[in-house]
């Protein structure tokens, strides 16, 4: 009989103890992503990380970390700063630790939960591993995911940080990934001045209406609306680089149909994350647009005015998105 | 009432060459007079079925085990059944479907840190042989296979269907490595670090290699 007992408060014990630990495990505050209603429906699973407000302050904390890095000197955002729209605009190329240059330039972040493909040639197809890249290429951090996991184990800030987001205080590989995706998640850029002409909020001025017409003849079947991306690959005519021999998404591909093709970036905020192209070698957005509209890049030529090109200007400009640029709770963590 | 209780069964996977049971940088004499040793050998098995008569019987639920010979532990292949429960095939995938790339991030053999899993090349590494082999030309005759990719035009992913003989409590599982390295031309570089045609051959002779032995 007094086996019996104890049998059944363990039992009740073991029943609590899975309780609390499952409360635990979705203890976070959960954060649901907002956007347009217009926009598509988002690429990322969001039930297979669901966002909470623990797991994104965790991934913004690894985000602007150095710890990622082997020598502790780099973190993402030395090569995504919040105000360039998560791009680069020191380097045409990304850098890494030991002042070593990498082979192509920063893409901006902003809209991630929208994109299927990531980095300029595709090579990876989840946001959640997407990480992974740098971490470990020898020109960026230089590092692997399993030191990053044990050096985040051997803090003592962190271990609390992966409680709260995941009820569990021991830093794994996935927990480290997904905090760092819900981190991105969060950088919805959606309310720049056509986002608000959209809504009805606001107007285009005649010259930024005659631009809007311009790029959608001209450009918005590869930087198609509203993610200014169709987020696929296109060989916009580039003569290559010798220095880097980039030939983009055939690498990963191996398909020759491929060759010098690379994923279209967003335009959303262009006026904040030059330089432009994947080896950042134009550092003026009119240089970009004298370069499709000057030369027999594309098989349709644009064919632009003067005049034409500075409209087309005005229009980009309405994509920039002060609230996404300046928004604190994507900045450095201060406290 | 009517319930049944489940057991805990083990098959075990051997790999091995020339019928030798691999060990890690254990030196193997081949037939041919070379000499071999695996530093490496991991692979994933996946989505584990078990059938009678053709009809699966019992299929595993978050079916990924990663196999491992510097932990033989992982070669022991631990699965929860209904303790009444007659099967005559095994079947399983040698490697990570497309389906579970598409679910993000995951824990345990899954996880990131394992090794397994190529930053720049956006997939899970299902195999992983690297050694020595006195044939082969490179650098101190050091070869390096990693076979994965999930995305056409080279998926690496390989299904195996066993017949389990009959009687056999707890059968075991052998991986015949030898086929493989015969088919490999040793006089080139046969190094493999990323999704590619061959990785897809290679992993097809090598899904082959399994044979199923009563024990």
């Amino acid at each position: 009989m007094r086996n019996s007992h104890l049998g059944g408060i363990s039992l009740i014990l073991l029943v609590f103890w899975l309780v609390c630990t499952a409360q635990m495990r979705q203890s976070g505050d959960p954060i649901v992503l907002t956007h347009p209603a217009s926009w598509p429906k988002p690429q990322y699973e969001f039930s297979k990380n669901p966002l909470t407000r623990q797991g994104i302050e965790l991934g913004r904390r690894l985000f602007y970390d150095p710890i990622l890095s082997r020598d502790s000197t780099i973190s993402c955002a030395s090569c995504h700063l919040s105000f360039t729209a998560f791009a680069h605009v020191d380097h045409t190329l990304s850098h890494g630790i030991e002042n070593r240059i990498g082979t192509r330039n920063a893409l901006v972040l902003s809209n991630l939960a929208w994109s299927t493909y990531f980095m300029w040639d595709g090579a990876v197809q989840h946001l959640d591993f997407q990480a992974l890249a740098p971490i470990a290429h020898p020109l960026e951090m230089d590092f692997s995911i399993e030191k990053v996991v044990q050096r985040l184990n051997e803090t003592k800030r962190y271990p609390m940080r992966f409680f709260q987001a995941f009820g569990d205080s021991t830093a794994t590989g996935a927990a480290v990934l997904k905090a760092l995706a819900q981190f991105e998640l969060t950088l919805v850029s959606a309310n720049a001045k056509y986002d608000r002409v959209k809504a009805g909020l606001d107007a285009f001025s005649d010259q930024e209406q005659n631009g809007y017409r311009l790029f959608q003849q001209n450009c918005a079947s590869c930087h198609a609306e509203p993610l200014f991306t169709h987020g696929s690959f296109e060989q916009n005519g580039l003569p290559i680089d010798t220095g880097l021999n980039d030939y983009g998404r055939v690498r990963i591909s191996q398909n020759p149909a491929d060759t010098l093709k690379f994923k279209v970036p967003t335009l959303r905020n262009i006026e904040f994350s030059y330089p432009y192209m994947h080896d950042g070698r134009f550092r003026k957005l009119r240089d970009v647009i004298n370069y499709y509209a000057e030369t027999n890049a594309l098989k349709q030529k644009i064919e632009l005015t003067p005049n034409e090109k500075i409209d087309l200007l005005a229009f980009l400009f309405t994509l920039t998105d002060r609230d996404f640029l300046f928004n604190p709770t994507f900045g450095f963590p201060m406290d | 009432m009517g319930q049944t209780t489940d057991i805990q069964t083990v098959i075990r996977v051997l790999p091995c060459f020339e019928q030798k049971v691999i060990v890690p940088n254990g030196p193997i004499r081949t037939a041919s007079g070379d000499s071999l040793a695996f530093h490496a050998l991991r692979m994933y098995l996946s989505n584990v079925v078990f059938y009678k008569n053709g009809m699966a019987v019992f299929t595993e639920k978050d079916s990924h085990h990663l196999l491992d010979i510097e932990e033989p532990g992982t070669l022991d292949l631990q699965f929860s059944i209904p303790a009444n429960l007659i099967y005559d095939e095994i079947a399983f995938d040698v490697g990570i479907d497309s389906l579970t790339h598409a679910l993000g991030a995951m824990g345990g053999d899954l996880d990131p840190t394992k090794g397994m899993f190529w930053g720049w090349q956006g997939g899970y590494i299902n195999i992983k042989i690297e050694g020595f082999y006195s044939k082969c030309i490179t650098r101190k005759h050091e070869f390096q296979f990693h076979l994965g990719g999930y995305l056409p035009p080279f998926p690496t992913l390989q299904s195996v269907r066993l017949a389990v003989p009959l009687n056999s409590k707890t059968p075991l599982i052998m991986l015949e490595l030898s086929p493989f390295l015969a088919q490999i031309d040793w006089s080139h570089d046969p190094n493999i670090m990323a999704p590619c045609l061959v990785a897809k051959v290679f992993s097809k002779i090598i899904a082959q290699s399994f044979q199923i032995h009563a024990q």
